[in-house]
């Protein structure tokens, strides 16, 4: 009799333990990220390693096609890789590293500067173009060739040609930004903004405001912020680098889109998807890119339904397939 | 030492290691590209544009620290004043100071926000994105490695030799020029080839201060972000080429001269 009882208790006892172990996460959680996506996702580390100390993550923002060629370039070991652009991680990483993109959150392009910055106190959503081409006044955008944000703020201004009625202002504004003031990031425009470097800059609205910089908010038909407007963005073209240099591809307009995807060798997947669980909830990761001035996608959104069954169990019942 | 003695083949295992961790990388880097990847490389004139560029700022600097900073080594080799450990210390602060931030402490002054900047910008001086700013990066980076080898050059030269100049009746530029000068000579080429070799390399505050024009590491970065390692590898190489080149003949010159001596 006592014999039964001591092997039901280590049955208990190790099943227990068994479960504990289970739970607990720990290691290292790998996460490339657009630069964009930097002061929320540090926000993000801070609370999920307060919830689980023993996980350390370590982030590695870049230009979203950097992030991705990291990967698939030099092997890099990853666990999540979150892009600026869903299409980038569909394009490069899908099939061979990744099953699926989650698009996550929104953004949209604006244009920021500073209360030094010449002009900034006549500039508004009607003259912003007459000033940019003001003598004397510096303004840049990202690279196109290696930052989603460098060929939407082209796009931006392509859609202001037709939105404002302007024939030729795309080429004329494109050709009175001299090259010196394209910046590799986005977010390397802030520093130079903030010294006097640049007057303007084409920024996402969350860099802008997490960096406390004046935004000037554009109509809602060329900021790519809204996917009712899919249809008129489309109109915009631009070029980008290719598959070798000198060769270029036609990129075409659309709503800003974040997505964000496990990668299939992960090396500490339980861990990491532990994290998107976090990065997904409305109550969690969203609401602090919400509150960090970058709209999420509630519920964060699939291709279609086939993609459904690619995603882990414990996020499926964060995401829908869009139509 | 023999090759019976512990310490000669400590020296050799050491060496061999040496070599290995510079080697090793440097080799697959070199193989890793087709010669045919390497032909088409060489005839885009972006990359040539970008490696010349790359050359002529670094020498550019070395140049300059030259003028600067021979006359400045020459004052802290003869000289003791007080304060000159803390002038010593702020001359090596550039080696230290992590890359991105020189960049942005460069910026820091040269933007609008700044008086020293808005006073650029009035005589028509930009330093972001402009060759100004790359040669501007460069020395600040350089110059401390080759103050650091000059004014050893200048202290390992015995003030006597000087002294006999001086009381030949020689002025004391006249026995800086004819006496110091030449037998210093050595180790200012070697502070020149360290000061261009540390401003070939530099990356990091470059891409701050100039994303364009590209220099040859701001290139190979863009090419990897934009096409990936098949594009960026071959304009590595080529750096990596011309610089060895370079480098090696300027120490065969080099070497010369000390045999001279």
């Amino acid at each position: 009799m006592n014999l039964k009882y001591l092997l039901v208790l280590l049955i208990f006892v190790t099943l227990t333990a068994s479960s504990y172990a289970e739970e607990k996460l720990e290691g290292i959680v790998t996460i490339f990220h657009a630069g964009s996506l930097t002061l929320p996702f540090a926000q993000m580390e801070k609370t999920f390693e307060e919830n689980h100390p023993d996980v350390d993550v370590r982030r590695e923002p870049a230009g979203s096609l950097k992030c991705a060629r990291k990967i698939t370039e030099l092997g890099k070991p990853c666990d999540i890789m979150a892009s600026s652009d869903f299409k980038v991680i569909d394009e490069l990483l899908v099939p061979k590293y990744s099953d699926y993109s989650i698009r996550f959150a929104s953004n949209q392009i604006v244009l920021c500067y500073t209360k030094t910055s010449l002009h900034a106190s006549e500039i508004t959503k009607d003259n912003w173009f007459n000033i940019l081409l003001t003598e004397g006044v510096s303004w840049g955008f990202a690279d196109p060739n290696v930052d989603p944000c460098g060929y939407r703020s082209l796009m931006t201004m392509q859609l202001a040609e037709i939105y404002y009625k302007k024939p030729g202002l795309y080429d004329k504004l494109y050709a009175i930004c001299p090259k010196e003031n394209i910046r590799p990031k986005s977010e390397d425009q802030v520093a130079l903004l903030q010294t006097g470097n640049l007057d303007y800059a084409w920024e996402y609205l969350s860099v802008g405001k997490q960096h406390k910089l004046e935004n000037l908010n554009l109509p809602q038909e060329i900021n790519l912020g809204s996917l009712k407007y899919n249809d008129f963005y489309e109109k915009a073209k631009v070029n980008v680098a290719g598959d070798k240099p000198g060769k270029f591809i036609e990129m075409n307009g659309d709503s800003i889109t974040y997505g964000v995807t496990l990668i299939n060798d992960a090396p500490n997947k339980r861990a990491a998807l532990a994290f998107m669980v976090c990065l997904l909830d409305p109550d969690g990761g969203l609401k602090i890119l919400d509150d960090m001035g970058q709209p999420p996608i509630i519920p964060c959104q699939v291709k279609n339904s086939d993609i459904m069954k690619n995603i882990p169990e414990q996020i499926r019942k964060l995401v829908k397939p869009g139509e | 030492m023999t090759s019976k003695d512990p310490l000669f083949w400590t020296t050799i295992f050491c060496g061999i290691l040496v070599l290995a961790i510079i080697l090793f990388p440097l080799i697959q880097l070199l193989t890793a590209s087709s010669l045919s990847k390497l032909m088409e490389t060489i005839k885009d004139k972006t990359v040539i544009k970008s490696i010349w560029l790359s050359i002529y700022t670094a020498f550019l600097a070395a140049s300059i620290s030259f003028i600067i900073g021979t006359p400045f080594a020459y004052l802290l080799a003869r000289k003791e004043f007080m304060g000159k450990h803390l002038i010593e210390a702020i001359i090596d602060l550039p080696v230290v100071i992590p890359h991105p931030v020189v960049g942005i402490a460069i910026l820091g002054v040269v933007g609008r926000n700044h008086w020293f900047g808005s006073i650029l910008l009035e005589l028509g001086v930009r330093v972001m994105g402009s060759v100004t700013g790359i040669v501007t990066v460069l020395i600040f980076v350089g110059m401390p490695l080759y103050i650091n080898s000059v004014k050893d050059g200048f202290e390992s030269i015995s003030p006597r030799l000087e002294n006999v100049s001086r009381s030949l009746g020689a002025s004391m530029m006249s026995t800086f020029f004819r006496v110091t000068f030449p037998l210093a000579f050595r180790s200012m080429v070697v502070g020149l080839l360290m000061c261009t070799a540390r401003a070939v390399s530099e990356f990091g505050a470059v891409v701050i201060v100039a994303y364009h024009p590209m220099i040859a590491p701001v290139l190979i970065y863009e090419r990897f972000e934009a096409y990936g390692l098949e594009y960026s590898q071959p304009v590595a190489i080529w750096l990596v080429f011309f610089c060895l080149t370079l480098f090696l003949i300027l120490r065969i010159i080099t070497l010369k001269k000390k045999k001279d001596i």
